[in-house]
């Protein structure tokens, strides 16, 4: 009876029902390795460390003993771990804007960086370090950089800026990211020109993604913490979003509010991210994706898990790029786009129509 | 709270409905109830307003003039959630951007039984099993949405919204794509859910023989503001479908089969 399928019967590889019980099981695995890897983090480096000696640094007592191990509590606390828990934060935050901006635009391809979000703010962060603005004006420039550039994508791409079309998966919306994207890279490059000599070593730090700056990573996970806690929640109602804005709306969602929830999370994780370590690409991507084809596209299990594994990656990014040629340390951005860049053109060539 | 299952009142009612499109008036003063255990086809020329109707029936598009009321209350006072548990709408069908198995899209019009932190049930996957059984596709549970063909994504669709269990299905062109033998088993598959006490269909449909071989009632849009609203063999007839699709119907029989077709020029 069923002509049409009785050929092959592509399935995903994840046709297990996900519940509460499988997604949790997903997340502590994710944790654990988050662990590992910011042990890993804080024991190796110029120094290496056993990790006994880490965690004896992590103890508060650890600060009475007097010599070797007080430069070893040194390393760690001031040097490794804030380097460590910014490369985690702004990973997590990536991830997590990365499979946001997914479901705003219907688009397995959507991403802050490929988008032009994090020139958008590096260009406005650079603007307001040329200005000669405090660090908090640089910051917070960095976040209007961040939300007018996905505002121009969003009204660019599609006629009408709150309703999903069904041609959402359409190139257009790329191609407009990209376009915008190579602006902001022309403006980059004309205020690197302008600039006076002595800001162009902390401009460039915007322009890759580098977590040596001493990057704090407090306002991070702050925003972290209040982006999961804006966003999880409203996880269910992502996955009817999917379906598109009529169905979703007839099932009950109040869909606008729901869209302008997204992009200000999306915006916020984007921006704080880009605040604290430069422009870091496809990490938004590249996640997201390998934990869809691994478990599934649910939302509910998919916006912690990218969270994590976000973290993950980009924690051990920049583990791999102060260490690969160690004593010299690599801009944490170059390894990450060295790996999402054939990531991204090979979901880019075998989408499926 | 609301009279949600009160079966006396159990109906959908337009009073004085008026729905325009830019400067067209698709309906004007539309006044009629659809009551439980009618199967209705709405019939017109394209552009003639049926998805606009079916929308502004579900509540998603407000009416030019005029108001719904389902169960007594007006839809604009109901919340989301308890009037998405009364009525379900199929849109008219949407392309997927991600994998999925069609387990996971049938089970998510379970959304509006969800409860606590929204994970189905064992409930809702039995709905969601159900509604497929009933429609043949079972056996296309595991697979990826993204692999189906128009006319499964279409049944998939179909599926999704009978899983949702709400009494009143709005379905907007159930049929497209669907080869004849599938329209005939859909329609089959609807005229024995709408048997069920307190279940209304509403479905959009451009075959008129189907209809008035499937369908109790019909309402006939002439796109110029006119409807016309009844047992199907009262509407779909020639004079009033030749009127409203602006071509000549003639209605031909063999034995008890009947057809319309257009009249040769």
């Amino acid at each position: 009876m069923n002509r049409g399928s009785s050929s092959t019967t592509p399935t995903t590889s994840t046709m297990r029902v996900m519940n509460a019980k499988r997604a949790a099981a997903i997340w502590l695995a994710l944790a654990v390795v988050a662990l590992v890897v910011l042990m890993a983090s804080l024991a190796l480096g110029s120094v290496a460390l056993p990790p006994g000696r880490v965690l004896a640094a992590l103890m508060p007592s650890s600060s009475a003993h007097g010599g070797s191990a007080d430069l070893t509590a040194e390393i760690v606390r001031t040097l490794r771990l804030p380097r460590a828990l910014a490369g985690f934060a702004c990973g997590a935050l990536l991830a997590l804007a990365g499979a946001l901006l997914q479901v705003l635009l219907r688009n397995p391809l959507a991403e802050p960086y490929v988008l032009g979000v994090s020139g958008g703010a590096a260009t406005f962060a650079l603007v307001a370090m040329i200005a000669g603005g405090a660090w908090w004006i640089v910051d917070a420039s960095a976040f209007a950089g961040a939300f007018v550039s996905i505002l121009l994508v969003l009204g660019l791409a599609r006629r009408e800026l709150w309703r999903g079309e069904p041609q959402d998966t359409s190139p257009r919306l790329l191609l407009t990211g990209a376009v915008i994207a190579a602006g902001w890279g022309a403006l980059i490059t004309l205020l690197l020109n302008l600039a006076p000599d002595n800001r162009l070593r902390g401009m460039l730090f915007w322009l890759t993604g580098d977590l040596n700056g001493g990057a704090m990573p407090w306002t991070a996970l702050a925003v972290l913490a209040v982006a999961l806690l804006a966003i999880v929640p409203a996880a269910p109602r992502l996955n009817v979003l999917l379906r598109g804005d009529a169905a979703a709306q007839a099932l009950g969602v109040a869909v606008v509010p729901l869209r302008l929830r997204v992009y200000l999370v999306a915006s916020l994780a984007a921006a704080a991210a880009v605040t604290t370590a430069g422009t870091i690409g496809f990490v938004g991507l590249v996640v997201p994706h390998m934990l869809r084809l691994a478990f599934g596209n649910d939302q509910r299990m998919l916006l912690p898990a990218a969270a994590l594994g976000g973290g993950v990656a980009v924690m051990g990014a920049d583990l791999i790029a102060r260490t690969a040629i160690a004593p010299a340390q690599l801009p944490v951005g170059v390894i990450t786009s060295i790996i999402g860049v054939p990531v991204f053109l090979w979901m880019l060539l075998h989408r499926r129509r | 709270m609301m009279k949600a299952h009160d079966a006396s009142h159990a109906a959908l009612s337009a009073q004085r409905l008026t729905l325009r499109a830019g400067t067209r008036t698709l309906l004007e003063a539309f006044t009629h109830t659809f009551y439980e255990g009618e199967l209705w086809c709405v019939a017109g020329p394209n552009g003639a307003g049926k998805t606009t109707l079916l929308a502004t029936l579900a509540g998603l598009l407000q009416p030019s003039a005029g108001q719904v009321e389902l169960d007594g209350v007006r839809l604009a006072d109901w919340q989301p959630l308890p009037l998405a548990q009364r009525r379900a709408l199929m849109p008219q069908s949407a392309a997927d951007a991600f994998s999925a198995s069609v387990l996971d899209i049938v089970m998510l019009n379970r959304f509006p039984h969800l409860t606590g932190w929204g994970w189905e049930r064992e409930a809702d996957r039995d709905a969601a099993h159900a509604a497929l059984e009933l429609l043949g596709l079972a056996a296309f549970a595991t697979r990826d949405v993204l692999s189906l063909s128009g006319g499964e994504r279409q049944r998939v669709a179909l599926a999704a919204v009978l899983c949702q269990d709400a009494p009143l299905l709005l379905l907007d062109e159930p049929l497209s794509h669907l080869d004849l033998h599938h329209q005939i088993d859909c329609l089959e598959a609807l005229g024995g859910w709408a048997h069920e006490p307190g279940r209304t269909v509403l479905f959009s449909c451009h075959d008129l023989n189907l209809a008035r071989r499937f369908a109790t009632h019909a309402l006939l849009l002439d796109g110029d503001g006119g409807a016309y609203a009844g047992p199907v063999h009262d509407v779909l007839t020639p004079a009033l479908t030749s009127r409203a699709f602006g071509y000549p119907l003639i209605l031909i029989r063999d034995g008890e089969h009947e057809a319309l077709i257009p009249a040769p020029r």
